[in-house]
């Protein structure tokens, strides 16, 4: 049995960046938010949306969190990011990204 | 570590193989406390006894001429932040918590502020190029130090360790006055970090500039195969000259020499050693060597360091998982802070060991020390016990999560950092991983990607032998392809994620719903769960029995901790309340499977059921008053008990749940049965009934394919009469670090402990020990930990001694009014 090893490489170099398609679970709230389009959406369908994030401690995090990743927290409900979704979906360029 | 010979003449000796190196001579028993050993030639010497300490900002205070005679006589380690708030006055200060503590509940209501440390110390005669090095195992947070009033540096990280050289500016000959600042100012952690030198410091004399480096020497095993193991050592040597030798020596348990290499020391030496039948180590059989790295110039020895060696080779991969020589092993892992407990941020070696026991008790085998690096004392102890370790750097990088945080640092010493963390602790066989931070804000935008190619590839540099990870909240990222030059070996273009694009293995933290869908998109991903909720660990256990891609969950928490207080809250709110939100009185998160005190929570005795310890565990909910529902933090547990001593409840029905790992239970009040319930795996080993209660026994039988496999019973029990003292085994409570911890219960007259006893106790201490801890597990700001007085929580408390260093009896008194008191006698080393 030979041990493995985890050698260093060579440079940085930036990884290239895949499209995707946008969703609410894929995606961090800063990302989002950013977007002037899936804002648009996200704060129409989730009332108050901006205040459930405002606590001090989760800010940090926005560009860690999707909305579907707080949903175990009881930040969102999953049927309101349903509809968000299928919004998103209907998105040129995001939501229909591949 | 060892220490070297306090001559030449034993120095030769060794070098021929003829003696044993003698350790500094012990100090004979006396009036306490003891006084510290002298210094002379050796490494890692202690030096932690015998400090002055002021708690207060101040300048010019490192002045060799300031009169100190009036500051406090502290031995190290000490946290100030656990010590009582001076002049506090209740209500909006007790005993270490204050309701206006700027760090709020990220710190548990404890104070920081600025410390001053200062020790007199001599040295014995030296040859005259000798070289005097400090070592501090860490200091939180920023700390400045000074000899005879010339400043060594600036330390920044509160738990790397780091060295100064005290050469240029010792008196060889007179008193050296060494003053340390300490500063945890503002907001700059997000639980109890402790404020001090809360880590062991230590001194190493040797007798020329020609040196085995700090963490100089590197072992790594490399083969293991046809009944030998083939091991590779680097040794790094300062001020190398012409003429050196080197010898790494390995002994087995007996001291009986089984591999040894010689050759000419460079400034980078490299030797290999061959082990015939070697005595693997592994969490079940945690077996050493002793390496000995030898340098010599003739027949001299200038140098020589001695550390345990543990043989093992640790393989992981998407397909079989993580193997250990071989033995696919999953982790049972608990994520810790560093504090211990009553004690605060002190690493204590004993205490560090008992946390490492109760763990491994409750059928822990992994720790991650969570979120930085673990002090040299609670590593030794996994290295000793056998308890696999998660080295983690970083709770921030480039963009802070409070104010004051280290992200204000890590762009100049990201480096130092690294170093420190990987060099010092490379050498431990209980290391598996090195994390390179936890919940990283923005690490997934591009400038986030570079700094974790960077600390990833730093870690690789200085140690490839063990994996990269991170542990990561949220979402991962964009997809992104990584190019030739960047990627691991054998991940170039291939579609990854931005979080885990640089990480040979993924630390998931909550994300138990993406892990299937993860590996199908990403196979040859290897996840382990850095952070998990308390209630997710039945299926964690289903996930790791059928995943081999998974290695394993981190319960966040372990063991509970001062600080983030209540996330692990249960509270009882109106029903129309959406949520709870926990402070002041909240000082304790609340969160861990063992409590602040060392005893076992709902939670933990779940957890023996479903990792096998135990076939059922019988838990009452507390009754919910009429209109109100239970909130549960996430981190949290239903607010139930293992008790039957309800006594406002009678006649009222009360919520029973059997936790069991069988198919089927029974349950009885006062021998009456109340039904069975058969288990389907949809009910994940909960059976709960509904139980009018009747004081009395309750008793729980659980069965698989028909076959009795548990019995638990609950008793209500009586008024409360008396207390019983327990000091824990195990302790050496030797020399001034040795520790003793007394359990004190409350009991009723059949010598039932009174599950939710509370009454204040009185202790009184004699002999050659002092109380340094005193308290319970109670989540709330409801007094001192270091006085003589507490009330003890669900019918216990906690007494913690440290030894004045004589030999001798210590007898311990705990009296509470109206009750007889108790008594323990406890034989110090």
């Amino acid at each position: 049995m030979d041990a493995p090893l985890y050698p260093p490489s060579a440079a940085y170099e930036a990884p290239v960046r895949v499209p995707y398609a946008v969703t609410t679970a894929n995606t961090s709230i800063k990302q989002l938010l950013a977007d002037p389009a899936t804002k648009a959406i996200l704060l129409q369908e989730i009332p108050g949306f901006e205040g459930r994030i405002g606590n001090e401690q989760l800010k940090p995090h926005l560009d860690n969190f999707s909305p579907r990743s707080l949903v175990q927290f009881g930040l969102f409900k999953a049927d309101a990011l349903d509809r968000v979704d299928a919004q998103l979906r209907a998105l040129p360029g995001k939501g229909d990204a591949k | 570590m060892s220490a070297l010979g306090t001559s030449r003449r034993d120095a030769i000796a060794l070098a021929a193989g003829t003696a044993v190196l003698p350790l500094i001579a012990a100090t004979p028993a006396a009036a306490a406390p003891v006084a510290a050993p002298a210094i002379g030639l050796g490494r890692d010497q202690a030096f932690d006894l015998d400090w002055r300490f002021l708690r207060g900002a101040g300048s010019g205070l490192e002045a060799v001429g300031l009169d100190d005679a009036s500051w406090r006589k502290v031995d190290l380690p000490h946290d100030w932040s656990v010590e009582d708030v001076p002049d506090g006055k209740r209500p909006r200060q007790i005993g270490p918590f204050d309701r206006d503590a700027v760090a709020g509940t990220a710190t548990g209501y404890t104070q920081g502020g600025e410390g001053w440390y200062r020790k007199h110390f001599r040295l014995g005669a030296l040859p005259v190029e000798a070289r005097v090095a400090l070592d501090f195992d860490g200091i939180y947070d920023l700390s400045e130090v000074w000899l005879n009033g010339k400043p060594l540096g600036l330390h920044v990280n509160g738990y790397t360790p780091f060295t100064y050289d005290l050469t240029p500016h010792l008196l060889r000959d007179g008193d050296n006055v060494l003053a340390v600042r300490v500063r945890s100012l503002g907001r700059n952690s997000r639980w109890y970090a402790g404020s001090g030198i809360y880590r062991s410091v230590r001194i190493s004399v040797l007798p020329t500039a020609t040196r085995i480096a700090q963490w100089g020497v590197g072992s790594w095993t490399r083969r293991i195969a046809d009944g030998k193991a083939i091991i590779d050592i680097t040794v790094a040597v300062e001020n190398s000259t012409h003429g050196l030798t080197l010898t790494n020596r390995l002994r087995n348990a007996k001291g009986r020499v089984v591999a040894e290499a010689h050759g000419t020391a460079d400034a980078l030496a490299k030797q290999t050693l061959s082990v015939a039948a070697p005595h693997l180590w592994s969490p079940a059989a945690p077996t050493f060597y002793t390496l000995e790295t030898e340098l010599t110039r003739g027949a001299t020895v200038i140098d020589r360091m001695v550390q345990p060696l543990g043989i093992r080779i640790v393989t992981m991969d998407a397909k079989r998982g993580m193997t250990i020589n071989g033995d696919r092993i999953t982790l049972r892992g608990g994520c810790v802070h560093h504090d211990n407990g009553l004690l605060g941020a002190v690493a204590f070696p004993e205490a560090d060991e008992r946390r490492v026991r109760l763990l491994k008790a409750r059928g822990f085998n992994a720790i991650r020390s969570s979120h930085n690096p673990a002090s040299s004392s609670l590593r030794a102890a996994c290295d000793r016990l056998g308890m696999l370790l998660i080295e983690e750097s970083f709770d921030m990088w480039h963009v802070p999560k409070l104010k004051d945080d280290y992200s204000n640092y890590i762009r100049d010493d990201w480096q130092n950092a690294l170093r420190a963390m990987v060099l010092s602790a490379r050498n431990s066989p209980s290391v598996i991983m090195w994390s390179i931070g936890n919940e990283i804000p923005d690490r997934s935008t591009p400038e986030g990607l570079e700094w974790c190619w960077k600390f990833a590839n730093e870690v690789r540099r200085l140690d490839p032998t063990r994996p990269v990870t991170a542990a990561l909240n949220g979402v991962l990222g964009a997809p992104v392809i990584a190019s030739e030059k960047a990627a691991r070996p054998g991940f170039a273009g291939k579609v990854d994620e931005a979080s885990t694009v640089f990480l040979d293995v993924a630390g998931y933290n909550y994300r138990l719903e993406d892990i299937a869908a993860d590996h199908a998109a990403h196979p040859e991903r290897i996840i382990w769960g850095s952070e998990t909720f308390p209630t997710d660990a039945w299926d964690y256990q289903r996930m790791v029995e059928r995943a081999p891609y998974f290695l394993g969950e981190f319960v966040w928490t372990a063991m509970d901790y001062i600080g983030e207080a209540g996330v692990g809250a249960t509270a009882r709110i109106k029903g129309n309340v959406p949520f709870y939100l926990a402070n002041w009185p909240w000082v304790v998160a609340w969160c861990g499977d063992i409590d602040l005190i060392g005893q076992q929570k709902p939670q933990s005795l779940v957890r023996d059921v479903i990792w096998g310890l135990s076939p059922l565990a019988m838990l009452v909910q507390r009754p919910i008053p009429e209109g109100q529902k239970e909130f549960i933090a996430p981190w949290g547990w239903r607010d139930e008990l293992p008790s039957w001593t309800w006594p406002d409840a009678t006649g009222k029905p009360l919520a029973v749940r059997l936790y069991t790992a069988g198919d089927r239970v029974d349950l009885l009040v006062n021998g009456t049965s109340l039904g069975t319930k058969a288990l389907t795996p949809k009910d994940k080993g909960i059976a709960e009934f509904a139980v009018p209660y009747a004081p009395g026994m309750l008793e729980g039988v659980a069965y698989r394919g028909g076959k009795q496999i548990g019995r638990q019973r609950l008793e209500t029990v009586g008024a409360a009469a008396r207390l019983r003292l327990t000091p824990e085994p195990g302790a050496a409570r030797a020399g001034r670090h040795g520790l003793s911890y007394v359990g004190i219960e409350l009991l009723d007259a059949k010598g039932r402990v009174i599950p939710e006893g509370e009454v204040a106790v009185e202790l009184a201490v004699s002999g050659p020990a002092r109380l340094i801890g005193f308290g319970s597990a109670n989540p709330f700001a409801v007094g001192s930990l270091q006085s003589s007085a507490a009330k003890t929580f669900r019918g216990r408390a906690l007494a913690i001694l440290r030894a004045t260093g004589s030999a001798g009896t210590v007898r311990i008194e705990a009296r509470a009014a109206g009750l007889q008191g108790g008594t323990a006698m406890i034989r110090m080393a």
